[in-house]
């Protein structure tokens, strides 16, 4: 069993096209266990409940923004050791900033390649 | 917005082309919705009611589109989204106020990035000199060169850094074997507990036990602690459980398929190998359970001891997430191919028939007076209609993002006549079959620009006339007695009727001395070749007039009327049926043949006495309590017959058009009130005068839906009496 099979990811992004284009992504890598929610508070109600070791957010979302997800998350004892990889649009400083604060584990800019992708990930649970 | 998503498929060479192009078309519909936010949160500022919400949306719409557009290389529509994203973040975060100047380049932004997603889609390219003059003035309100994002396009492969942000990702330890392709003890520890039900079903564990091994290399541990004493024993209960370590290359799924039969009578836990346990972990600790690594050691088991419940429970949902629809808490929608509900609404029309016909069987039959056969017969008839609406249902869709459209076109016109107007909309979420609502798009956008064109006044005239500068163009929908209504009108000079009859005369389409009511001149607009510009405008008078949008409306089983006040504006009213598959009719008979009346058109049926009916030049009017109306004889009128109709032995229908004149119609007999499929006249066979479409009845002959309104209108055109409704009673 490599990590590919073991690892559950959890994609959350309210947009369509932005979460299919990670979930190709991340099934492009070989990664087995993938599950998607579209908004934050949907995502924290699952993971709150059934944590996965890693989550990918978007930053930009109605209602609970990548950020704020990442706050609640650590903030509750279920899911404050689950990686978090936010995605974002912009490499606004301070909203890296914001992040670090918050315990982001790493983030990707949009638009980025499978290649980028899987190192960003590689960066945060090691070699896949 | 959600709605279905595709699952990808492990990729493998040529799919993964397919997954790219088909997230590409979803990014395309999205950009649809987005696109929509965008215009409505700008109308919404711009009118001054936008909140921190509506500016966020905008901003995300923009930034989502961006987006997508980046991932697909789409380097125009990123460019332009980028300085667009950019203005909207100065905004949002209070540093660049929005100002009516600021909104409207920010409504003309919105177009041309509808323009360039509509060109990215169809592989154009847009206008490059309006998206230069738009980024160069957006750049101007945040004080920005206009630069191209540095990374527009996906930028070739490099390890992220983000060294230069003082950023260094946070390494997470699960376990995990650093080299993924490295095995490691493969296999699950699993534990499991039948219940007694799972006996009573005929399972056997043993069973289950020696398929499980065929998996791979398994060792077995019977607890037996929970059984009692012989004498407590029960003989159909159960009292065992086994944990298994099982060695094996297989997924978990296939662990799981070998209790597939049983595992609502079980509890089964099943735990990867050597594995990971983190997400468990915390649960435990939270629990205050000893954290012990769940699969290390077969002994974990041992764990359930002191909390088995709670342990169980945990686990069982974490294995239950796999499973678990991932779209919880948001509301299901979906999208369909339109074909798809096509072919179940022309299934719907031929289940419609078909009612129809066994109805006319049980009758020649003569079963209908069997209570039990009749009664089935209503419940059929009833389901029918239910089924029927339900689908309509499907394809009924708020009339919103056509009224958006048009405020579109209103900007455009308004900016290109220098005029300055307002669209508001009312009853925007009618809602209205899909077809009707995109067969509606041309016709609307002729009578918006019209409207702009040649109703509003230019401002200074405004002024002039104590009118505010601003006009208004109200676009409204709304359901009216079985119909749609959607109504343009404007506040802006009304029909200037001299010249339109002086126009009407100048291009031989009326008689110098013709003698005609305000309405008729009104009416005249509708005429083909009737154009009240004589240099073609740029923008309404592209060569099509009034009566274009009139055969439009006509062609979707609609009317259009105008009313007009002088000074006040006018008033197009477009009246449209609320399907175009199936009607509510009155099957009546007339001069041997059956027509269908439709029931919307219908106020009453009457029986009316012979002297209720007075002769009027070649037609009648029929005395109805005390008002006389027109009466059309049907059979007479279409030329079934040459003979008028027995008057002693008839039928009236008392018909409200809908310009809201009261008329009637005189039949021999109605026959039956049912719902009618449908079918149309232009397409299988040419325009009739007086006939709406056709339809097919249950003994299979065709029978022909009426146009009442066009019927009276016709009688109404050959008697010279306009004036008619208006005679009093005696």
């Amino acid at each position: 069993m490599s990590i590919k099979d073991q690892i559950k990811i959890m994609v959350v992004d309210d947009m369509a096209t932005s979460r299919g284009l990670v979930i190709n992504g991340l099934e492009e890598i070989g990664i087995k266990n993938i599950t998607y929610e579209t908004t934050g508070d949907a995502a924290f109600e699952v993971l709150s409940k059934a944590p996965v070791h890693l989550v990918i957010s978007d930053m930009n979302m109605p209602g609970m923004s990548g950020l704020d997800l990442l706050k609640s998350m650590r903030e509750n004892a279920s899911t404050k050791r689950t990686g978090f990889i936010l995605l974002t649009g912009s490499d606004d400083p301070s909203l890296v900033q914001r992040g670090i604060k918050l315990g982001m584990n790493n983030f990707i800019k949009k638009p980025f390649s499978v290649p980028q992708l899987k190192s960003c990930m590689e960066r945060v649970i090691g070699k896949i | 917005m959600p709605f279905i998503e595709w699952r990808l498929k492990p990729q493998t060479g040529d799919n993964t082309l397919d997954t790219m192009e088909s997230i590409k078309q979803t990014f395309f519909q999205e950009c649809e919705d987005l696109l929509q936010d965008l215009e409505s949160g700008l109308i919404l500022m711009n009118d001054g009611e936008g909140d921190d919400e509506t500016i966020n949306s905008v901003f995300r719409a923009v930034h989502s589109i961006k987006g997508g557009a980046g991932a697909f290389e789409l380097t125009d529509l990123v460019k332009f989204a980028h300085i667009f994203e950019n203005t909207l973040d100065e905004i949002r975060s209070d540093r660049l106020e929005a100002t009516k100047e600021v909104l409207t380049v920010l409504l003309q932004s919105s177009d041309l990035l509808m323009d360039l997603v509509e060109a990215a889609r169809e592989g154009g390219s847009c206008n490059e000199e309006r998206s230069q003059k738009l980024m160069d003035t957006l750049a101007g309100f945040i004080g920005a060169p206009a630069e191209t994002p540095t990374e527009t396009a996906m930028p070739d492969f490099e390890p992220q850094s983000m060294d230069d942000m003082g950023f260094q990702p946070l390494v997470m330890d699960f376990g995990f074997d650093g080299d993924g392709d490295d095995q490691q003890a493969a296999g699950f520890s699993i534990h499991f507990t039948p219940t007694a039900k799972m006996y009573a079903h005929g399972n056997e564990t043993a069973r289950l036990l020696a398929t499980l091994a065929s998996l791979g290399d398994m060792k077995t541990t019977c607890e037996h602690a929970d059984l009692p004493d012989f004498d407590d024993l029960e003989p159909e209960g159960s009292y065992l459980s086994w944990d298994i370590e099982l060695t094996t290359e297989n997924e978990e799924e296939d662990v799981r398929e070998n209790f597939e039969f049983v595992e609502d009578d079980c509890e089964l836990i099943i735990t990867p190998l050597g594995g990971i346990s983190l997400p468990e972990l915390p649960v435990l600790e939270d629990l205050e359970i000893e954290p012990t690594p769940v699969a290390i050691e077969p002994e974990t088991l041992e764990v359930k001891a002191p909390e088995p419940e709670v342990k169980k429970t945990e686990t069982k949902k974490n294995t239950e997430t796999k499973t678990a629809k991932p779209n919880t808490g948001a509301p299901a929608t979906i999208r369909i191919n339109l074909e798809r509900v096509d072919r179940l609404i022309n299934l719907v029309g031929e289940l419609v028939i078909n009612q129809a016909m066994l109805t006319e069987c049980v009758v020649d039959a003569g079963l209908s007076q069997d209570p039990s056969v009749s009664s089935g017969l209503d419940e059929f008839k009833q389901l029918t209609r239910d089924i029927q609406e339900s689908v309509m249902a499907i394809r009924a869709q708020p009339v919103q993002p056509l009224f958006q459209r048009m405020s579109r076109i209103v900007r455009k016109a308004a900016s290109a006549t220098e005029k300055s107007v307002k669209l508001v909309l009312e009853g925007e979420f009618t809602e209205v079959d899909k077809t009707i609502v995109e067969k509606l798009a041309d016709p609307l956008t002729h009578m918006i620009r019209n409207a702009v064109d040649h109703g509003i006044e230019s401002p200074e005239k405004r002024v002039e006339n104590g009118k505010p500068e601003e006009g208004i163009v109200t676009l409204s929908a709304a359901h009216r007695s079985g119909k749609i209504i959607i109504e343009v009108s404007d506040d802006g000079a009304g029909v200037n009727r001299e010249r339109v009859k002086q126009i009407a005369i100048d291009k031989n389409l009326i008689q110098e001395d013709a003698n005609l009511s305000d309405s008729d001149i009104d009416n005249l607009l509708f005429m083909p070749g009737f154009s009240t510009v004589e240099t073609i405008s740029t923008l309404s008078g592209r060569g099509v007039g009034m009566d274009v949008v009139k055969r439009a409306i006509q062609s979707i089983g609609g009317r259009v009327v105008i009313s007009s006040t002088p000074g006040k504006g006018s008033t197009f009213t477009i009246s449209l049926p609320l399907t175009l598959a199936i009607l509510d009719g009155m099957l009546v008979t007339t001069a041997g043949q059956t027509l269908v009346v439709p029931l919307t058109s219908i106020v009453e049926t009457l029986i009316p006495s012979p002297e209720d009916i007075h002769p009027m030049g070649s037609n009648s009017v029929i005395n109805i309590r005390g008002t006389f109306v027109p009466l059309v004889d049907v059979g007479h009128e279409l030329g079934f017959t040459q003979e008028p109709t027995d008057t002693n032995n008839c039928v009236v229908l008392s018909i409200m058009t809908d310009d809201g004149v009261q008329s009637a119609v005189l039949v021999d007999t109605i026959q039956d009130q049912r719902q009618v499929v449908i079918k149309s006249l232009e397409t299988n066979y040419g325009h009739v005068p007086c006939i709406a479409a056709a339809t097919i009845l249950g003994d299979g002959r065709i029978a022909l839906i009426l146009d009442v309104d066009h019927l009276i209108e016709q009688a109404g055109q050959r008697t010279p009496s306009p004036e008619l409704p208006q005679i009093a009673a005696e």
